[in-house]
């Protein structure tokens, strides 16, 4: 598997994906990763509905993403992977995923978060997630799309 | 009057014509998006939520108590602003209407201008991003292409057009 973007992002499918980063990165498919969402299956469905245009959506839980990966069939293809959280993101990494950069696009706020940036909010399990990706030599972005400067996760973190 | 996102501009500039200047050739084109009313300037910040700052990308509206003579002005000054080299975009609300007739008396004298109407946020979208790309403008394909982008984004949904395609699953 080529994946051409690793995504946190808990809209998941949604204008700036289907539109914007979908064609800056030609990617062929849109694979969100992510437990409870496979689960759900009202959501997952109509996430499957939402792929631009050429392009399929899926959305599988992490340890069926770990064996997509793995799987020769899809070695040269072109993915998006989307998720909700950096736990997820570091879950795939320990288990073998080569990824080298993760771009934080929209974490929304909830109680017990606290918002570091306009679109992006954290609580204790997403830091430690962050840093720990962050010790494995991970590029951490923060943007929205991608003409926008990327803002580096630790740098703000860090500020906390 | 003229849509302007003014100051934060200087913020992204830098940025911006990184990916604004491409390889080679740029005759960059401007988008103008005239409205009745502020559905132009709306529109305009709908699509930068989805694509971020547009930087030549204009609004211009048509307010109660205004005419044609009034857009023509309006127009003309947006296209003073943009970088046009390559063209103009208008892209209006309804064909026929006060900003599309405003637009034809600028369009039937320069051949590099092109009207499209029925604008929508996936037109402009498409639009926006092609412009992004850079690279010379051709107002005819930019015509057919922004048509091609606000029918395709005219799609339905109803719960019987839900069909499980077990088979396309990874």
């Amino acid at each position: 598997m080529n994946i051409v973007l690793a995504r946190i992002d808990d809209r998941l499918i949604h204008g700036q994906v289907a539109t914007v980063w979908s064609k800056a990165t030609n990617c062929q498919r849109i694979i969100v990763c992510d437990d409870e969402v496979a689960n759900d299956k009202i959501r997952a469905t109509l996430l499957k509905q939402v792929a631009p245009a050429g392009m399929k959506s899926h959305v599988v839980t992490l340890d069926k993403a770990i064996r997509v990966y793995n799987n020769p069939k899809y070695a040269n293809d072109r993915c998006l992977l989307l998720f909700t959280n950096p736990s997820s993101v570091l879950y795939l990494v320990e288990h073998g995923v080569d990824i080298k950069s993760v771009n934080i696009g929209g974490m929304s706020f909830h109680e017990g978060k606290k918002q570091v940036t306009s679109a992006v909010s954290v609580d204790a399990k997403d830091i430690d997630a962050f840093k720990k990706l962050n010790e494995k030599g991970i590029e951490l972005e923060i943007r929205k799309v991608d003409s926008d400067k990327k803002v580096m996760m630790m740098d703000v973190l860090n500020k906390l | 009057m003229i849509h302007k996102v003014g100051t934060q501009y200087a913020i992204y500039t830098g940025v911006f014509i990184n990916q604004v200047i491409p390889k080679g050739g740029n005759h960059m084109f401007g988008i103008i998006v005239g409205t009745h009313g502020r559905f132009a300037e709306e529109l305009v910040k709908s699509c930068e939520m989805i694509c971020g700052e547009q930087k030549n990308v204009r609004a211009v509206t048509l307010v109660p108590g205004e005419g044609p003579d009034d857009v023509v002005k309006k127009y003309e000054a947006a296209i003073a602003e943009l970088d046009c080299e390559g063209g103009v975009l208008f892209l209006n609300d309804l064909f026929g209407g006060s900003p599309y007739n405003a637009a034809c008396r600028l369009v039937m004298t320069n051949e590099k201008y092109g009207i499209v109407t029925g604008v929508n946020l996936p037109m402009l979208i498409e639009m926006a991003s092609t412009q992004l790309m850079g690279g010379d403008a051709d107002i005819k394909e930019l015509m057919e292409k922004a048509v091609a982008a606000g029918k395709n984004g005219t799609q339905t949904f109803h719960s019987s057009q839900i069909q499980e395609d077990e088979e396309d699953d990874l």
